[in-house]
């Protein structure tokens, strides 16, 4: 599938690595649907895609809400008349260990609540399932092509204090091999399902971060630097238009290691 | 240049080239990009319908949102108030599913 022509969405659009998807898309010739919670972000991508002589919407919209993924996907084909790149890119973080003990009595002080739980489950599990079920069918109700896109991370693998943004990304990087199961299944042929597995990505998510955190991170990436936002949009680019990339999770890393040397 | 209001807002759809922008008048005055590029080829007339359809679908009013606001539930004492969940597949609409509802 080229890019060129094509109609993208992409959630999460109003920062970080969605930005840099958007605008990867737009400078290779797609039109493009900015779908973000942040109005202010939105405007400032919006604005710069225009300076950019691109074909754009902006759309603000909760991904977690059954109604607002309706709205955005209606959109773009009211402005655009047709879907063909669906990307999941919002999500969130709220660290946190299931459980914290009492440094004295040794007994359970502090859990994981639901605060923390749910939001991340929602936006970063629900709202992905959300965008890529409204975006499938819209796409095989307009019998347009397409590639789904779920944004997973290497954290899939279990890191620790991140039980709740853990289990949704793990989930997410499942999603593409039962997407296209049932694809399969149903004879729906021409719409491909993928997910793609960020490393430590210099987004301002984490360029933010506490700075001997961010070095501590470093030690542990063979690239000896973050990943750029844009390298993982190339890699979305190049999934566009390999078509036989199909059903399954890319990592990009940098070679992200645990810190015994063995590659996550 | 065309504009037209839409719940308390005011869009206005320029002609950028041979393509359109929408832009929208913030309540603070300032004035923000919705769309850009949009409708290449289209007639002056056709553009301004399908700008105010695409405005209607990306900034919809009046979406009731029916159930329990279990988030704020009424309070009475230590007596927590929340609503029926109405989204519960057993619930039953007295107006629609029950026939001692007298119509
Ligand atoms: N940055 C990293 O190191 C990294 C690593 C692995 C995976 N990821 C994943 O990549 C994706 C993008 O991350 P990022 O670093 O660009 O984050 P970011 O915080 O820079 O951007 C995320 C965007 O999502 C938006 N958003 C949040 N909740 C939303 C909701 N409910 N509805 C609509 N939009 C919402 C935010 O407003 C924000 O603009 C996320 O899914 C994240 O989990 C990031």
């Amino acid at each position: 599938m080229d890019i060129k022509g094509s109609v993208a969405i992409i959630t999460g659009a109003g920062n970080g690595i969605g930005e840099a998807v958007a605008k990867y898309f737009v400078r290779n010739g797609a039109k493009v649907v900015i779908v973000d919670m942040m109005q202010k972000n939105i405007d400032r991508v919006v604005k710069d895609i225009k300076d950019m002589g691109g074909e754009v919407i902006g759309v603000q919209a909760n991904v977690s809400s059954e109604a607002e993924t309706a709205k955005f996907i209606k959109a773009a084909i009211d402005a655009f008349g047709k879907i063909n790149v669906v990307v999941a890119s919002a999500g969130i973080i709220r660290d946190g260990m299931m459980l914290n003990l009492d440094k004295e009595t040794g007994k359970v002080s502090r859990k994981m609540g639901l605060d923390k739980w749910q939001p991340v489950i929602d936006v970063n599990l629900t709202g992905t399932f959300l965008t890529i079920r409204d975006g499938a069918e819209a796409m095989v109700n307009g019998g347009w092509p397409g590639l789904l896109v779920a944004i997973s991370s290497v954290n899939k693998v279990g890191q620790v204090g991140q039980l709740n943004y853990s289990s949704a990304k793990v989930a997410d990087a499942l999603l593409p091999k039962i997407v296209i199961g049932e694809f399969l299944m149903r004879g729906i042929r021409n719409i491909r399902c993928i997910g793609i597995a960020p490393g430590y990505t210099a987004t301002p998510m984490l360029t933010g971060m506490n700075q001997d955190a961010l070095m501590s991170i470093l030690a542990d990436v063979h690239l000896d630097r973050l990943v750029e936002p844009d390298e993982v949009a190339r890699l979305i680019g190049h999934c566009v238009e390999n078509e036989a990339i199909n059903a399954t999770t890319l990592e990009i890393t940098g070679g992200l290691c645990y810190p015994n040397g063995i590659a996550k | 240049m065309k504009s037209f209001n839409y719940n308390d807002m005011e869009f206005s759809v320029e002609k950028a080239q041979d393509r359109w922008d929408i832009s929208c008048k913030k309540a603070d005055g300032k004035a923000a990009l919705v769309a850009a590029g949009l409708f290449a080829g289209l007639a002056e007339s056709e553009v301004e319908v399908r700008a105010r359809a695409l405005v209607h679908t990306m900034l919809p009013v009046g979406i009731k949102i029916v159930g329990p606001d279990v988030a704020h539930p009424n309070l009475i004492g230590d007596l927590k108030l929340v609503g029926p969940d109405v989204t519960h597949p057993n619930f039953i609409y007295w107006d629609k599913d029950s026939s001692s509802f007298s119509r």
